[in-house]
């Protein structure tokens, strides 16, 4: 029986190799990278155009008020009775949706409600339609809403898409850092210094043509502040409006410098809706003269931005 | 293990060699002239032939159960555990969503269930950890590991922002949800996927036939029937009752074994069937619901000012109920089962009534009655959108548990038709060789009296 004895140690060893060599290895460490969140679709090395503005017109002139009545307005409303209107409901300050009362408010919100209320005798009949600003020009040529008014500046290629009315709020570029920065202005910046902004408008070409910073674009310019907390930006770049509804959110921010260029707010129209436009330009006219524009620039603005609110210049074609 | 191939027949003698190995070797050859040697060298075969089988045979069944072992344990409790985490984080992604949304009973209620959601989350990633065996899983896990705290930080500064009232809460929460989507769940889906590849493996490790034991059991057979002829002819006695035995219980053995194998594989493929195919597809619809409902909260928190979060629910929606999705396969699959049926009938009937509502969520956030909007979405009464959600949400959790149920008994099935084959057949082996060697000592004893 010795064969016998033979196979079953030769076995055994053929087991004991077996199972020596399936043995693993244990494997290595996991490497991890602090992890930072960033937004979808965030661009640390945006493509800014260099085509030169159209300044072939001048943005600001608008239709002459004329002595077009409430009446012949209102025939370029889908329902003579009730004003459709294309706001923000997430730019705080300017268009915001209370998330406790659910109310709309703000200072393009306050100026809408008059305008309404001086087209069709009350400021209730009124029908909000929350949009992006990239839907604004479709929006109304589309008739979806009878007029925008929501932060839009009004420039020569704007103005052959839609009509507008004259300038209802005159904003500009500036700067929103931490006030222990020490950047008190375009001055302080430097290559080093990634200023966030929004996608898709004309402050990323802005910042980067006049000051050293490198530009990083988000789609949704709320997304900046979240950046600029977590320390991922050095500064937000955008309307003062904008980032003034940024800096009342937190202590530590403030907006700063000198605007580096001019946004005048204009209430866009459907092309070809003259009348509305002429209509709108007289009773913002009446409101800056009767006081309703001071009163709602002091509600909204003028503790963020200076009891000194910025000149309107109400300009009109020439025809 | 190597099998053994059977010594070569005997040859004609060979002239005597000088050295002592092949002196031995012609001494052995020599033998096998005479009687007595052949028998020595039948039984040395016989030996040869029953062992193979016999350790073959073991290693089979041996390693069958150890497949079967890890199904339930090592893969098993990896691939449960994966599963578990993402379901659990789609789920906490969407209820943080929706208690961010609402205020009040329903913000806590969804809160709570986000608390929950994450602590499961939590427990899985923990029992994962502990099972994971290769360098890719445990990268995948300590990823996972060092966003949750991430995640749960942006979720907690978005509610805190909010109950100040301040709106960078949504942005807040919209970054939380993207880390999740973007970064989290495809981690934990690239575990899941992982473990279900290592389970699927050792499936098909349980379900293989073992042919080397059944060739080696019949060929055994096959020269013991011979001997048995050979001995009849050469003694008159027409039984050897220990080759006889040998052969009784070497068809004892691979009866037994085939049965065994047959049985095993049976309910492997029940387990996977049943079990493992189902969960599979249901879990994916889960999560895709989880999805979508995540997006539909995302949508209005960014008051309908984020195309992208629109686009997104399109997406998971249409993988969940369009023609050909998520519960059109799973009505296919299993719409005849008796207990899958139902609940599968009314998971996809609430999908539906959901989808129509989202359409009217979407008509009124688009005309600007937000807070209409709001409360059709993610309200507490009965024809809020929660509520078929819910729905939805319990009746593929039901069905779930039910294919869990048959995976765990199908498991257990294939294990207990292995139970006691190890020791059976091995017994059997022993006694085919012991009556083999018995009978064939007998004879060659007769020589020496």
């Amino acid at each position: 029986m010795i064969r016998f004895r033979t196979l079953w140690a030769a076995a055994l060893t053929g087991c004991l190799a077996l199972t020596a060599c399936a043995n693993p290895e244990p494997p290595p460490s996991p490497e991890v990278e602090v992890p930072v969140p960033l937004p979808d679709g965030i661009d640390f090395d945006p493509d800014i155009g260099s085509d030169p503005a159209d300044t072939g017109c001048d943005p600001l002139a608008s239709y002459e008020p004329d002595s077009i009545g409430a009446a012949e307005a209102r025939e370029q409303l889908d329902d003579p009775d009730r004003v459709v209107v294309g706001i923000s409901q997430s730019t705080n300050l300017m268009g915001y949706r209370d998330p406790v009362s659910g109310d709309l408010s703000g200072f393009d919100v306050d100026i809408a409600k008059e305008l309404v209320e001086r087209l069709v005798g009350s400021a209730d009949d009124v029908q909000w339609v929350p949009m992006t600003s990239g839907e604004r020009e479709e929006a109304v040529n589309s008739g979806r809403v009878d007029m925008v008014v929501r932060t839009m500046t009004m420039n020569c290629s704007r103005w052959e898409e839609v009509e507008f009315s004259t300038e209802y709020y005159h904003a500009g570029q500036r700067l929103l850092v931490a006030s222990d920065s020490g950047i008190e202005g375009l001055q302080d910046l430097t290559g080093d210094h990634l200023v966030c902004t929004g996608a898709g408008s004309t402050s990323p070409r802005n910042i980067a043509d006049d000051s050293e910073a490198q530009p990083v674009t988000v789609p949704d310019f709320n997304d900046c502040l979240v950046l600029l907390q977590q320390g991922v930006v050095d500064a937000i770049t955008t309307d003062d409006t904008i980032l003034a509804g940024m800096a009342i959110q937190d202590p530590t921010l403030e907006v700063v410098g000198e605007a580096f260029s001019e946004e005048p707010y204009g209430v866009a129209f459907a092309k070809g809706d003259t009348d509305l436009a002429r209509f709108v330009n007289g009773a913002l006219e009446d409101m800056i003269d009767d006081g309703t524009w001071q009163e709602i620039y002091d509600r909204w603005l003028a503790p963020h931005l200076g009891a000194e609110p910025p000149d309107l210049q109400t300009k009109y074609q020439d025809e | 293990m190597t099998v053994q191939s059977p010594p070569a027949p005997p040859q004609a003698p060979t002239a005597p060699a000088a050295d002592p190995g092949g002196r031995r070797f012609s001494r052995a050859l020599a033998a096998l002239r005479y009687t007595p040697g052949r028998l020595r060298g039948l039984l040395a075969v016989l030996v040869v032939l029953i062992l193979g089988a016999g350790v073959t045979g073991m290693t089979a069944i041996l390693g069958k159960s150890a497949v079967i072992e890890e199904t339930t344990t090592q893969s098993g409790r990896l691939s449960v555990a994966a599963l578990e985490l993402y379901q659990a984080l789609s789920q906490a992604d969407s209820t943080a969503a929706s208690s961010y949304l609402t205020a009040g009973t329903a913000s806590e209620e969804a809160r709570a269930a986000h608390q929950e959601a994450l602590r499961d989350a939590t427990v899985a990633l923990t029992t994962a950890a502990g099972e994971v065996e290769t360098a890719e899983d445990a990268q995948l896990i300590a990823e996972l590991n060092a966003r949750l705290p991430v995640y749960t930080g942006l979720v907690e500064s978005a509610r805190t922002f909010n109950r100040l009232g301040e709106p960078v809460g949504a942005t807040y929460q919209r970054q939380a949800s993207t880390v999740m989507r973007s970064e989290m769940l495809p981690a934990a889906n690239t575990l899941q996927h992982n473990a279900i590849n290592q389970l699927s493996e050792a499936r098909s490790a349980a379900a293989a036939f073992p042919w080397p034991a059944v060739v080696l059991t019949a060929l055994a057979l096959g020269v013991l029937i011979w001997a048995q002829l050979w001995l009849t002819g050469r003694t008159n006695r027409v039984f050897n009752l220990g080759l006889l035995g040998a052969t009784v219980a070497l068809i004892g053995f691979a009866g037994w074994l085939t049965l065994v194998a047959l049985a095993s594989a049976s309910h492997t493929d029940r387990s996977h069937e049943d079990g493992a195919e189902p969960l599979e597809l249901l879990a994916e619809a889960h999560i895709t619901a989880q999805q979508a409902r995540a997006e539909e909260s995302l949508l209005l928190i960014a008051r309908g000012e984020d195309a992208a979060a629109a686009e997104r629910y399109a997406e998971q929606t249409a993988l969940l109920i369009d023609d050909g999705g998520l519960l059109d396969r799973l009505g296919e699959a299993y719409g005849d089962d008796p207990a899958l049926s139902e609940p599968l009938a009314e998971a996809r009937e609430s999908a539906a009534t959901w989808s129509q509502g989202h359409d009217e969520v979407i008509k009124l956030a688009k005309d600007g009655s937000y807070t209409e909007a709001v409360d059709l979405a993610v309200g507490d009464d009965d024809q809020s959108l929660a509520a078929s959600f819910d729905m939805l949400d319990r009746k593929l959790t039901e069905a779930t548990r039910i294919s869990a149920d048959r995976f765990v008994s199908a498991t257990g099935d294939a294990q207990r038709s292995l139970s006691g084959a190890a020791v059976g057949l091995s017994a059997l082996c022993l006694l085919a060789l012991v009556s083999s060697a018995i009978g064939i000592q007998m004879r060659v004893a007769e020589y020496h009296a």
